[in-house]
């Protein structure tokens, strides 16, 4: 089977930079990986090389067995579809109701046309399905609410839903705890990887509460300036490899003081 | 904190330099507090006349020519208020469409992000194209190009309206351009990741998003409108501006604040309108419900 991100030696740079550098990495599809690392370490770079949103500067970058450096504009669509984005920021149309917003996930495989009619009427059909993923992710009352009125929690579960409803080969999750309290980001965490585990989709996350990401993934990831320091089983991390992983990110704050 | 007194400093140069402004451009133009003043008897009684009639506006016309079997004065000033508002609905409901379209063309949040060569310069040349068009539509006021119409193809309806809707078509255009061109991308850059066209994300996410302030500045327009068409009197199309002008002339002040006070009236419910719509637009959304 093809792995569902493969890189070899990627480098992407901002400027003199090197946001990630020189990363070799393959998922599985299926897999459950979380990112870990202090902010800045490039873990959202690294999720937009995986959405394709980024070419690599140097080194190769495969989604699905496809390099993505090769692709035209509609193969690079294609692509997209099939993998689902929850951005920090969650990415929501604030005037737009729940089921509005959920309804444009499946967007990358219709027409601009089709599109504007799924906003002005949603197809019965289509409506049947949002609501039982809004039933799964828990918040079915909040349908036809608008998504400005819904808490920072209801918000989430909001864009979790795009995301189920583009039917994803693979979903990533850019820091998706950031914005919800404590228990709700346990709560966040245990959804995403069950929904994964529910529906085999590939589910990789950045994550920079470290407890949560031991607990919930069989795979993590640690980066720091852009680089894996290590990549192994939640057991297999040890006590130093953390320390190492967050006191360079301490040298670094006195460097830039 | 020095950065902060650099910028406290730059404002008070920028209050001092208006002032200036102010004064150099008083003193050009023979400016003096004097010019309030009227100069002579026969002024002073008109002023004196002119606003002790705001007090007592008319309730039967002034003037003793009137036909006996004409409307009354109030019929008079609803039927004015009624073409005015005839003449700012049909202008409006021009200008809206073509600066619907007028802003999409004048703006890049549709723009496909690798674009070919050729797309670039094609996408840049409508572009540029739609933002002169509307700023040559804009720079020119109604009143101009309804006395170029008007001397054109004489005093008629049409020619009104089309006077009416070209500068606000222009403004609105400009300011729709601006809107979704403002609009934060965040949505659209997630509609991105996940495959959606260009085109198809301006329409489900910066369009949707900007809709809201597109209305609401597409409705203080239309209240813009109102007063323009009455304007439009002034040079002859027959609105609530036309009785205003022609009472006026015979100084028939009374006569006069009766028309003004109408058209308060209608200004007033246009805006309150407007504040209604506004209020429920904070709580609807596009869609239909099944």
């Amino acid at each position: 089977m093809t792995a569902a991100f493969q890189l070899d030696g990627a480098t992407c740079r901002f400027g003199d930079l090197a946001a990630v550098d020189g990363v070799s990495l393959s998922i599985e599809q299926g897999e459950r990986v979380a990112f870990i690392g202090p902010s800045g370490s490039g873990k959202t770079t690294l999720l937009r090389l995986l959405n394709t949103m980024r070419s690599p500067d140097e080194g190769s970058v495969s989604v699905f067995g496809d390099d993505v450096s090769g692709q035209g504009v509609a193969d690079l669509r294609r692509l997209r579809s099939k993998i689902a984005t929850i951005p920090q920021h969650l990415g929501l149309v604030p005037n737009l109701t729940a089921i509005q917003n959920v309804v444009l996930g499946r967007g990358g495989r219709r027409s601009t046309l089709r599109s504007i009619r799924d906003l002005l009427m949603t197809s019965r059909s289509d409506s049947v399905a949002i609501h039982a993923i809004l039933d799964r992710v828990g918040i079915e009352e909040k349908l036809y609410n608008r998504v400005s009125e819904l808490s920072g929690g209801q918000q989430q579960r909001v864009a979790i839903a795009r995301a189920l409803f583009q039917q994803p080969e693979a979903l990533l999750a850019d820091e998706p705890v950031s914005s919800v309290d404590p228990a709700r980001a346990r709560d966040t965490v245990r959804l995403l990887t069950e929904l994964s585990a529910e529906d085999g989709f590939t589910l990789c996350v950045s994550l920079h509460h470290i407890e949560l990401a031991r607990e919930f993934f069989p795979r993590l990831v640690g980066l720091r300036s852009g680089k894996v320091v290590f990549d192994d089983a939640p057991g297999a991390l040890e006590e130093s490899q953390l320390s190492e992983l967050y006191d360079l990110n301490e040298e670094e704050m006195m460097k830039d003081a | 904190m020095s950065a902060m007194s650099g910028r406290f400093g730059k404002k008070r140069w920028v209050v001092a330099g208006l002032g200036f402004a102010l004064l150099v451009c008083a003193w050009a133009l023979g400016l003096t507090p004097a010019g309030l003043v009227p100069p002579d008897a026969g002024h002073w009684y008109r002023a004196g006349e002119f606003f002790s009639a705001a007090l007592r506006p008319a309730f039967d016309y002034q003037d003793p020519n009137v036909p006996a079997d004409a409307d009354p004065i109030w019929l008079k000033g609803l039927k004015g208020l009624l073409a005015t508002l005839r003449y700012a609905v049909g202008a409006m409901s021009l200008a809206v469409p073509a600066a619907l379209v007028l802003g999409f063309f004048g703006s890049s949040a549709w723009w496909p992000a690798p674009r070919g060569r050729a797309t670039g310069f094609l996408l840049r040349t409508v572009y540029l194209g739609c933002r002169f068009v509307m700023s040559f539509a804009r720079s020119i006021h109604e009143l101009i190009w309804a006395l170029l119409f008007l001397s054109a193809m004489g005093i008629s309806p049409m020619a009104g309206m089309v006077a009416l809707a070209i500068p606000f078509a222009g403004t609105l255009g400009k300011v729709f351009s601006e809107l979704v061109d403002e609009e934060t991308r965040e949505a659209a850059e997630l509609f991105r990741a996940i495959g959606h066209r260009p085109v198809q994300l301006f329409f489900v996410g910066i369009f949707p998003s900007a809709l809201p302030n597109l209305i609401t500045y597409a409705f203080y327009r239309f209240e813009c409108a109102v007063r323009s068409s009455a304007v439009l009197g002034f040079v002859g199309i027959e609105t609530i501006g036309l009785y205003i002008e022609l009472s006026h002339e015979e100084f028939y002040y009374r006569e006069v604040w009766t028309y003004l006070y109408l058209l308060l009236a209608l200004i007033v419910i246009v805006d309150r309108w407007g504040a209604a719509i506004r209020q429920r637009l904070n709580h609807s959304t596009l869609a239909w419900r099944p």
